[in-house]
């Protein structure tokens, strides 16, 4: 089933609306494309990505096919055109790429040192109590148990010092306190 | 049949869902014959609005309407050139993309000199420019309807080389529209021709080569 005149009966019977047709084509060009993208420089899994959009482009452009023209010549063709569109997209996605990281590198070292500053701040101007809490569960991870032990104090009121500090911290770095996870936590035990 | 490749299901249901009979596109020469009525009306139409050339007599008809039917013909040939290389397999070789461009611009220059042989005219003095930019604009804004008829035929099918078969068109559309343009403008000074016309030409050799890459790209968008 892989003569010329055989491909080009089953290309006939595809423009005629028939499925199988579809199906004996794919049977019997998929390894061709796939080996051809392999080739290409695909790699395997972006090779079969490439052999079905080939396949949809074969499909949108079915009209286009002139019989008794070889198909082979056709359906590489197609195949060309949509190697090469993958790698205008894959080229231009590395360039946005590249420009977001260009852009996001330049920005770096401003942006974090504000919210860092603005943390610090916020930080010292909470009460103690409430900031080595904070600190104690969210930074060096003990367990609420674990202050309540260090500090002499029940477990509740280690969470709500906690929860408070959260809770202030959040004002202070303008953060809405509905998305705070300090007081599911408390809510949650 | 066990190790036939299994089709993967999104792509058999993108099949499914859309498989229509459908008509294939007919041979690029036939398509290209399509155009032959309005090719012809632009030969007619140009020098008919604009005005006959002053030394239309002097041509005669051979030279007149024998020459621009032939510019016509061939730009009308090099159309079907493009749509040949807009159907996918079909593209032209390199020789055979120069021999067609070689062919088309050796034709204008050998138009352009048997005509100032039969009926030599030159710019008056003082309006080289202006006579340029007039002949140049007129040649280029005549060609929109056969420029834009190309172009569709070309879209309806799968350029995999859209600035090629643009660029083709172009350069067919441009020698059909000045066919007419030539009807009109007396002077058949080298210079005027090959500069005004002949840059008309090359410039909608551009035009279609980007208008083709613009539609394949809103094509290629809309999947």
């Amino acid at each position: 089933m892989d003569r010329d005149d055989d491909l080009v009966h089953l290309l006939v019977a595809y423009q005629a609306g028939e499925l199988a047709a579809f199906e004996r084509l794919y049977a019997t060009l998929a390894g061709e494309l796939h080996r051809y993208f392999l080739a290409q420089d695909a790699t395997g899994a972006a090779a079969q990505d490439l052999v079905q959009d080939t396949f949809l482009e074969i499909h949108r452009s079915r009209h286009t096919y002139l019989p008794p023209l070889p198909v082979r010549p056709w359906v590489f063709g197609i195949a060309r055109h949509v190697l090469g569109r993958h790698r205008r997209t894959a080229w231009r996605r590395t360039r946005h790429e590249d420009r977001a990281e260009a852009a996001a590198a330049a920005a770096a070292p401003a942006a974090p040192a504000i919210e860092t500053r603005d943390l610090a701040d916020a930080l010292a101007r909470l009460p103690a109590s409430r900031r080595e809490a904070w600190v104690l569960h969210h930074v060096h991870g003990l367990s609420f148990q674990q202050i309540a032990e260090r500090f002499r104090i029940g477990v509740g009121a280690a969470k709500l010092r906690s929860s408070r500090a959260m809770r202030a911290l959040r004002a202070a770095l303008g953060v809405d306190p509905g998305m705070d996870p300090e007081r599911r936590e408390t809510r949650d035990g | 049949m066990a190790d036939r490749p299994m089709i993967p299901p999104g792509l058999l249901s993108a099949v499914e869902s859309d498989l229509k009979p459908v008509r294939p596109l007919a041979s690029p020469a036939r398509r290209a014959l399509a155009l032959l009525p309005l090719g012809l009306a632009l030969l007619i139409a140009i020098p008919a609005f604009w005005g006959w050339r002053s030394n239309f007599s002097a041509l005669g008809p051979a030279v007149a309407w024998g020459l621009s039917g032939l510019q016509a013909l061939a730009g009308l040939l090099i159309v079907g050139a493009a749509l040949r290389e807009a159907i996918p397999g079909r593209e032209l070789s390199r020789p055979a993309l120069a021999a067609t461009v070689g062919a088309a611009l050796a034709l204008f220059a050998g138009l352009t000199f048997v005509t100032e042989r039969v009926a030599p005219a030159v710019v008056p003095p003082g309006v080289w420019v202006r006579f340029a930019w007039e002949c140049f604009w007129m040649a280029a804004a005549s060609s929109v309807p056969i420029l834009a008829a190309a172009a569709w035929l070309a879209a309806r099918a799968l350029p995999t080389r859209p600035a090629v078969a643009g660029a083709v068109y172009g350069l067919g559309a441009g020698l059909i529209a000045d066919a007419g343009v030539r009807l009109f403008c007396w002077v058949s000074a080298p210079a005027h021709v090959l500069v005004a016309h002949g840059g008309a030409i090359l410039f909608l050799a551009a035009a279609g080569a980007g208008a083709a890459t613009v539609v394949e790209r809103v094509k290629g968008r809309r999947g």
